[in-house]
């Protein structure tokens, strides 16, 4: 199939499978920050803004990004420069997998005003895992990336 | 094969040439089914279908489009208002990133036992719009399910969910193994009104349905322990699964409905 959208503000135009997910296409054209977990919408280490909305991109079927406009953490580095250098300020990262998925969730909860209060936080991680560092400096990162 | 529908006439029409396609919108159900390896004879994508996409207030009802997501849902100020036990169950479905895609229509369509917005809308005595070639009608959600994930569609398409508006108490509750992702072990939705008890729950039944045995006993006032478990082993027929067990689900079904009666949130 021929399929039309934007990634990271360009144009693309590429050929996939009806069966391939976003996931796979992505990564195929070089967008590494997009990793697959789980594969069945778990782990948010695929996550990526499917027009606005933070979406698992393993549960997105690549056809359905016709006339979509993506992002990927790699079209994002300015807006998460504060972000990433909080992660690493705060040891937020072990071995870095599920970092991407957590720096856009993190950009995305941030960008809609998201609160402070940490209960509020860690219910809106709902969908990222790590199991490396049992969350608390993951939370404190983005917690001081909002001051 | 893969085909995307323009919009509604186009949908109905591919739906006509192709009964066997699955429909999909959020795809967040049927892209975990195809890296299982059950591949679908061919899908129809219908997520272009915008004017499905609404939540509206029309002479004492709500109605939800089919293509509405969770996310909508729980952003909308009419459904926090009305219906307090819709956004309960909205909370604690899968996680941020799915409930961007999933929709309400194919949380319904998938017709899986564990859906969560299909027991609270049974409680909440909705009725589904189903369009096709022939027309629409217009069925009571309960009589849409016909087996686990079966459904009575035919040809059709999910048009819409229309939810009554009346002062109620609600309850909602729901336990798996963590507090979010979580596919519910149990959940209960359950609403008394002014013509008395609804309830259903998650995950009790091969297919979502109304706790009539129950809803009867309680609805006559002469009820103890003993009758409401007689009654609740009429309405449900748990399996053990991966999840849980039988007795556990039972259980705390039971344990549920007890709840409910000894503290109801008012609307």
């Amino acid at each position: 199939m021929q399929i039309t959208c934007t990634i990271n503000r360009k144009p693309c135009h590429f050929e996939c499978e009806p069966d391939q997910r976003a996931l796979d296409v992505l990564r195929e054209k070089g967008m590494l920050s997009v990793k697959e977990g789980c594969g069945e919408g778990e782990c948010g280490a695929c996550s990526i803004f499917f027009n606005g909305k933070l979406v698992n991109s393993c549960l997105l079927l690549a056809p359905q990004i016709q006339d979509a406009e993506i992002f990927t953490l790699e079209g994002l580095q300015k807006e998460t420069e504060t972000i990433r250098e909080n992660f690493a300020k705060e040891g937020a990262v072990q071995c870095g997998f599920c970092t991407p998925g957590f720096v856009m969730r993190a950009y995305d909860y941030i960008e809609q005003g998201g609160s402070k209060n940490e209960k509020s936080l860690k219910e809106a991680l709902d969908g990222n895992v790590c199991r490396c560092t049992g969350y608390q400096k993951i939370v404190e990162a983005i917690l001081k990336s909002m001051t | 094969m893969y085909l995307r529908a323009k919009d509604l006439d186009d949908a109905m029409q591919l739906i006509t040439e192709h009964p066997d396609f699955l429909l999909i919108c959020g795809s967040t159900d049927v892209a975990v089914q195809l890296k299982n390896q059950k591949p679908v004879n061919g899908i129809i994508d219908i997520s272009a279908l915008n004017e499905l996409q609404y939540i509206k207030i029309a002479s004492n009802t709500m109605v939800i489009g089919a293509l509405t997501t969770i996310t909508d849902i729980l952003e909308s100020t009419e459904v926090q208002t009305h219906l307090p036990l819709l956004i309960a169950a909205a909370e604690v479905f899968a996680s941020h990133q799915i409930r961007n895609l999933a929709t309400l229509g194919g949380n319904i369509a998938n017709a899986s036992p564990a859906a969560d917005l299909v027991t609270p809308l049974l409680a909440l005595d909705a009725t589904v719009t189903l369009g096709s070639q022939e027309g629409e009608r217009v069925i009571d959600l309960e009589d849409l399910f016909c087996g686990y994930k079966c459904t009575k569609l035919d040809h059709e398409i999910i048009l819409g969910i229309t939810i009554p508006l009346q002062k109620h108490l609600w309850y909602y509750r729901k336990t798996g193994v963590r507090e979010r992702l979580n596919i519910a072990k149990v959940s209960l939705s359950m609403i008394k009104n002014s013509k008395g008890y609804c309830i259903s729950g998650a995950s009790l039944n091969p297919y979502a349905l109304r706790f009539r045995h129950v809803e009867n006993l309680l609805n006559s006032s002469d009820f103890n322990d003993e009758k409401i478990k007689e009654a609740l082993e009429l309405d449900i027929s748990p399996s053990g699964s991966l999840r849980s067990t039988k007795v556990y689900r039972m259980r705390v079904a039971f344990n549920m409905i007890k709840e409910a009666l000894s503290g109801f949130t008012a609307l």
